[in-house]
């Protein structure tokens, strides 16, 4: 028989999942005392920090500073052992530019910026393990993050992977999934109004097919939207009983 | 007793705009209130009108000066048409970052415009107290104002290095060596002293 079983016929996966089942999710926020917000996020094997600063005074350049609203500034890195290789990238290597605009496409959607013009705020992720769904585990940390520093959003962002594998839609896919070569969606999602806010895909896929994959990215972005919910609920409810309320 | 306190967080909706008003912490969409924050629930009525929703953060965010705000800098540099500032204090909140301001010559002081000199009224490594009027735009930062009795210098150095007393509205004198220097002395009210 050829290659490696996905999905076996009683509907598991290769560790145990069912198809829209996400894998084990823990996470933290205020980690770091001198970032104004701070998260660690755990999704499976996949492990990323996410620090925020802002917002503060533009640095650098002052052409870029915005009249009406703040500047959404992300950076991705990912740590050299953070892959089964140890690698070394270089600063502004392909990926990270590709994942820290797409961090900030994300994140100009969800915070209110119009609230601080002329300033900026600073996204810094890190993934310290990799095992697939890279991006969704950076903006849950990152959604955290902003969250803990008291930036005013819309909504905080909830993010997905999904994929397709032998008709079904597999939701939050590991790192031998993504391997494979099938397809593979990436969904940011504001649950509340049920906005997008950023959708990647690659790999080929009959369009008949696409609605339910994205229902299973989404539908896996509402699932994280309910944890992420208690561990921001039980951190708010912690810092009042650390404050004396 | 008072009612249990309720945690919100971005995106929940709090209630429609015929029940309440929005506040800060929140904004509106669609005809209801919903919540940018995460943190405890506020209600807030006067005289039977709506009731103000907001939501209050335990720990304070980072602050920006505002137009109109207090702040208290220390002058970095000086030239004959402005004297440049970093902002330390907005209010009598301490920034995390420092932001750049300017006073402007014509902004020292309300009368007599065109005779204000910037290295009577300032000189580097002075505190001023200022208000802001205006955010700036690309060549500049913030920008802020001393043309009110209560603003101006509160502390200055001499040139030995003694902290001066203030005698009148323009002179502070050094108590070591009699000195008097030129300053735009601030009326320093009894709220904005910190012991």
């Amino acid at each position: 028989m050829a290659g490696l079983e996905l999905l076996s016929d009683q509907g598991y996966r290769v560790d145990g999942r069912r198809a829209g089942e996400l894998r084990k999710i823990q996470a933290r926020m205020g980690v770091f005392a001198q970032a104004d917000g701070s998260a660690y996020i755990e999704q499976g094997n996949t492990k990323a920090l996410a620090v925020v600063y802002g917002p503060h005074e533009i640095r650098g350049s002052r052409a870029r500073a915005l009249p009406d609203r703040a500047l959404v500034n992300c950076q991705y890195s990912s740590a050299t052992f953070s892959t089964g290789e140890r690698k070394r990238r270089p600063h502004g290597d392909r990926k990270s530019c590709e994942m820290g605009l797409q961090l900030r496409q994300t994140f100009e959607a969800a915070i209110l910026t119009q609230l601080h013009p002329r300033s900026q705020i600073d996204i810094y992720v890190q993934v310290l393990q990799a095992d697939g769904g890279t991006y969704a585990a950076c903006v849950n940390a990152a959604t955290l993050a902003v969250l803990d520093a008291g930036i005013p959003m819309r909504d905080f962002v909830c993010a997905c992977s999904a994929g397709f594998v032998d008709g079904t839609a597999l939701a939050d896919l590991s790192h031998v999934e993504e391997a494979a070569g099938g397809p593979q969606l990436a969904l940011a999602l504001l649950p509340a109004s049920g906005q997008i806010a950023l959708l990647e895909m690659d790999a080929r896929l009959h369009e008949d097919h696409l609605e339910r994959v994205l229902e299973a990215a989404a539908q896996a972005a509402r699932d994280v939207h309910t944890l992420l919910d208690r561990v921001v609920r039980q951190h708010v409810r912690e810092a009042s009983i650390l404050l004396g309320d | 007793m008072a009612p249990p306190v309720r945690y919100c967080i971005p995106g929940e909706r709090l209630c429609n705009l015929e029940e309440g008003s929005p506040g800060s912490g929140t904004y509106t969409r669609h005809g209801y209130i919903f919540s940018s924050l995460a943190g405890c629930l506020m209600k807030s009525s006067e005289n039977g009108a709506l009731p103000v929703v907001s939501v209050v953060r335990e720990t304070e965010s980072q602050l920006l000066p505002d137009v109109g705000a207090i702040v208290t800098c220390k002058v970095s540099s000086i030239n004959s048409r402005f004297a440049k500032v970093h902002i330390l204090y907005v209010g009598s909140m301490p920034l995390k970052n420092s932001f750049r301001g300017t006073i402007r010559k014509e902004d020292v002081r309300a009368t007599e415009k065109d005779k204000v000199e910037i290295y009577k009224s300032f000189r580097p490594g002075d505190i001023v107290l200022a208000k802001v009027i205006s955010l700036g735009d690309a060549q500049s930062n913030y920008l802020l104002t001393t043309a009110e009795n209560e603003l101006g210098v509160v502390v200055a150095h001499s040139e030995s290095g003694i902290q001066m007393v203030p005698i009148s509205w323009c002179e502070m004198q050094c108590p070591k060596t009699h000195t008097k220097e030129f300053r735009k002395v601030a009326r320093v009210q009894p709220e904005f002293l910190q012991t």
